[in-house]
């Protein structure tokens, strides 16, 4: 675990709308996540990232209520996530790796029916958004490709006007021109002058990380359940170093130790002196280290 | 039936490489600060917004926000109520060369006029360093 003294300072200054403490779930064959802590503050946009089974998935169900954890606890705007206020609901936008949609119902009866829920609906902002995505409105869901239906629980998850996000692999089978829409919807209405300026927290799983890197200002690392890092995305840029291992590496200082080519990853604010040393990585290279 | 094509020519002023080992707030202060430095963004002029620059590249508003406080931090730009951002009127110009470039202009001004009247290099010379020691006289007063 990484940085805990630079997490505790955001936890002072800025409000917390993601807390997990001591998460840990177990599946037959182990663990799915164990001993997970996070602090993830208002208007953070975190990127999740992992190989497939680290536990991603399971780890963003649980926060959001629909797992209940074996052990230690998760809370969105302060409010427990297994039981999550009327309130708490209204703010949460969440979408799920596979497609919550009802086969027969249109993209359009979808839109209409569902927002009859909620209270911050904007259905025009949603048809909007729709059509710039190239989402089918009148084809029964059913029939739509799974991109399609993508698009459209994307959609659904915004239509509210959430002040929290919370996204799992939302966009893998989407084309590059419907991934930047996606991106820019994330942030509200970047094209209308009026929108009204609010913070919006995100925090998306996503192996696309040339979209992530674009983004996000925050990056969680999950490897084999455990949260391997978990800092600011600029913080990690002009800190995190590929060095050498050497005996001159500080323990303390290690993020990650390459098993085969001798190199580790170092947070030089822990071993200023190494920095010189070291070589910057981009957020792929950066995935390939420490899931070496 | 009256057709009306507005055809809107916007090119954007900054190159932002989102994979990148620079971060990308970075990499908008430091173009940010050369386009001030080679005149391309003249004293005043308006930087593009924030929205825009997030919508042209799809990344982050608050990485661009942040790159534009830590200029404004720094004197380069300044914020103009109700607009968004601009060039500041008065740059910290610390380089010798920098100041020169300024003078410049004037003293062509000044070699014109004493060529039109036939006057002398070194008379010319004596009586600029004359001109200054009298300038610099009044602000010792």
């Amino acid at each position: 675990m990484s940085n805990p003294e630079i997490v505790e300072q955001e936890i002072i200054k800025e409000k917390i709308v993601i807390q997990a403490r001591d998460l840990t779930l177990y599946h037959p064959r182990g663990v799915a996540f164990a001993g997970i802590n996070l602090a993830i503050p208002a208007g953070a946009v975190v990127g999740l990232v992992g190989r497939n089974g680290a536990g991603k998935s399971s780890l963003l169900q649980c926060l959001v209520g629909l797992r209940e954890p074996d052990r230690g606890s998760a809370s969105l705007f302060g409010c427990p996530s297994l039981q999550l206020s009327d309130a708490v609901r209204e703010r949460l936008g969440y979408v799920a790796q596979s497609a919550d949609v009802f086969e027969w119902m249109t993209a359009y009866d979808h839109l209409c029916e569902i927002g009859k829920a909620y209270a911050r609906w904007d259905e025009h902002r949603c048809m909007q958004l729709a059509l710039r995505m190239n989402l089918p409105m009148t084809t029964p869901v059913g029939k739509l490709s799974g991109g399609d239906q993508q698009k459209l629980s994307f959609v659904l998850a915004l239509a509210h006007d959430p002040d929290l996000l919370i996204l799992d692999e939302p966009v893998s089978n989407l084309d590059p021109i419907s991934r930047r829409e996606f991106m820019l919807a994330m942030f509200g209405d970047l094209r209308s002058e009026q929108a009204a300026e609010r913070e919006r927290t995100v925090l998306i799983s996503s192996h696309l990380l040339s979209d992530l890197e674009r983004v996000v200002s925050h990056l969680a690392f999950l490897r084999d359940g455990h949260l391997q890092a978990f800092d600011s995305w600029d913080a990690m840029l002009e800190f995190y170093r590929q060095v050498p291992d050497t005996d001159e590496i500080d323990a303390s200082a290690i993020i990650s130790r390459h098993p085969k080519n001798q190199t580790c990853i170092i947070d030089t604010r822990l071993q200023p002196e190494l920095a010189v040393h070291g070589k910057a990585l981009m957020l792929d290279e950066l995935f390939l280290e420490l899931n070496a | 039936m009256c057709i009306i094509v507005v055809i809107h020519l916007y090119t954007m002023l900054y190159d932002i490489q989102t994979s990148s080992p620079v971060p990308i707030y970075r990499q908008i202060v430091e173009q940010v600060q050369r386009l001030i430095a080679s005149g391309q963004l003249a004293p005043g002029a308006d930087l593009p917004s924030v929205r825009a620059v997030a919508l042209h590249f799809a990344i982050n508003p608050m990485t661009v926000s942040k790159a534009y406080s830590m200029l404004e931090t720094a004197g380069s730009i300044v914020r103009k109520r109700g607009v968004g951002m601009a060039v500041a009127m008065q740059q910290n110009l610390s380089s010798a060369e920098d100041k020169l470039a300024l003078l410049r202009p004037s003293l062509l001004n000044a070699a014109q006029i004493a060529t039109q009247l036939g006057i002398p290099a070194e008379d010319a010379q004596a009586l600029f360093l004359a001109c200054l020691h009298e300038t610099q006289g009044e602000t010792h007063e």
